[in-house]
């Protein structure tokens, strides 16, 4: 059984470029400082006030003072620093964090993503989500393709509460990556391994065109795995 | 030689009175003033409205307030991690505003600095948006937010000397150092005292004239349980 959530944020993980300063949302966008590309060097700033952030510390090792945007802990690279929220926050809207990474209920054709709130069953709250889309430079919501019902995450029109509106640039499932252009809307891309053009058209309520350089095969778990 | 503003709890919790607004420190339990939260849970005052990034941290934090009857509104902007506060707001005993973390935390900044509010894109096109008013700057919109004030805030710090200069140690300075500046009595509990002079001015992060009282932080309870040495 391939690791669904890792295939993800190895295929995430190639979006990211050397000396960029990049914010990782919780579950699967955790797992792309798993899967830096050989010579990508980025810096990962936590929203909740720290920038540098390295990895997990040992289990039961952790400092209370310390955490990230989830209350785990964390440890610091050297030349970390960290901050106050509204700095953290200012650092977000101001354009000075290149790229996030965030998971999601719903996202739709027009880029109107969907994360925090399903209506009468979840009430959550929005947390740093909202700044994050609203400033961060690329935005890269990285999500299984489906939900557990098999309905399709990647929708016609967001009808949960929306994080935000017309955000989304890239769409990394484990099945296929699509990108938006200005005036294009999405376009696929990229078609994991397993799966055909057809495939993905059938689970994907999404509007989208697809690339005439699309490529199939183009990431997931190798053969045998 | 500067005001000892150094009481003990009862004194601190006695500038509390039913009604008030409180905004409390700390980010899912990193940093909560758990000795002021216990001593403000103790005492009998309600129907505060509570001012905090999160509900805390599963049993612990905003959310014991929540549970022992005391808070009639929450502004927060991520209650999940507290279940019993999602159980308070859904059988309508609390409720409940959930901001966007950027705009809450600027929002007690412009408060703190004598603003009535900013404009941030954060926001746009949702339901954050609804009923605000939106300008036009350069060309781009923005949704106008208005400053948050507090009567009361509760804080806590690593380090504190007898006026009130704090310095917060890693994530715990997140919300804070702008819950001290928010308020027009601000409670510091401190895990380590010193005489003014002791922590080097350049690195004292709230300066000692946002805090009213000082008071000694209990030191059993410290930061998130997910975390302990």
């Amino acid at each position: 059984m391939p690791d669904i959530k890792n295939i993800i944020a190895a295929r995430a993980a190639r979006e990211l470029k050397d000396g960029q300063v990049i914010n990782l949302g919780i579950g699967i966008p955790t797992l792309v400082a798993n899967h830096m590309p050989p010579g990508v060097d980025v810096v990962i700033h936590s929203e909740n006030g720290a920038v540098g952030v390295g990895p997990a510390p040992e289990p039961l090792c952790g400092d209370p003072d310390r955490g990230n945007a989830g209350g785990a802990p964390i440890t610091l690279i050297a030349g970390g620093s960290y901050f106050d929220s509204a700095t953290s926050f200012g650092m977000i809207r101001g354009g000075h964090v290149d790229m996030t990474f965030l998971g999601t209920l719903q996202v739709d054709g027009e880029g109107n993503i969907a994360s925090y709130e399903i209506p009468g069953k979840l009430v959550a709250g929005m947390g740093g989500a909202m700044d994050l889309l609203a400033g961060a430079k690329t935005v890269n919501v990285v999500t299984e393709h489906c939900s557990k019902d098999g309905a399709s995450k990647l929708v016609k029109k967001c009808t949960f509460p929306l994080t935000g509106a017309g955000e989304a640039d890239v769409i990394i499932t484990e099945r296929a990556v699509f990108r938006r252009y200005p005036g294009k809307g999405f376009v696929l891309e990229e078609v994991a391994r397993g799966y055909t053009l057809d495939d993905i058209a059938a689970c994907t309520d999404m509007d989208y065109v697809v690339s005439d350089t699309v490529q199939l095969e183009a990431f997931g778990p190798e053969p045998g795995e | 030689m500067p005001k000892n503003k150094v009481v003990s709890l009862d004194e601190a919790m006695s500038h509390i009175e039913s009604g008030m607004t409180v905004a409390i420190g700390g980010f899912l339990s990193q940093g909560d003033p758990l000795t002021l939260i216990h001593g403000l849970k103790d005492t009998d005052v309600e129907d505060l409205t509570i001012i905090s990034c999160t509900g805390g941290f599963r049993d612990r934090g905003i959310v014991e307030l929540v549970n022992a009857g005391k808070v009639r509104r929450l502004i927060a902007s991520h209650i999940g991690t507290t279940p019993d506060v999602v159980k308070a707001y859904h059988a309508g005993e609390l409720e409940v505003e959930l901001v966007p973390q950027g705009t809450l935390a600027e929002q007690m900044r412009a408060g703190g600095a004598g603003l009535g509010g900013f404009l941030t894109p954060t926001g746009l096109g949702t339901v954050v948006a609804e009923g605000k008013q939106q300008l036009q700057v350069n060309g781009k919109t923005y949704l106008l937010e208005k400053a948050l004030r507090a009567d009361v805030a509760l804080v806590r710090a690593h380090d504190g000397d007898t006026w009130g200069n704090l310095r917060y140690r890693g994530t715990a300075g997140n919300y804070n150092p702008l819950c001290a500046a928010c308020a027009d009595y601000t409670i510091a509990e401190v895990e380590y005292l010193y005489c003014p002079g002791e922590i080097a001015p350049e690195s004292v992060h709230t300066p000692g004239l946002y805090v009213k009282a000082v008071v000694r932080a209990d030191l059993y309870y410290r930061g998130s349980s997910l975390s302990a040495c």
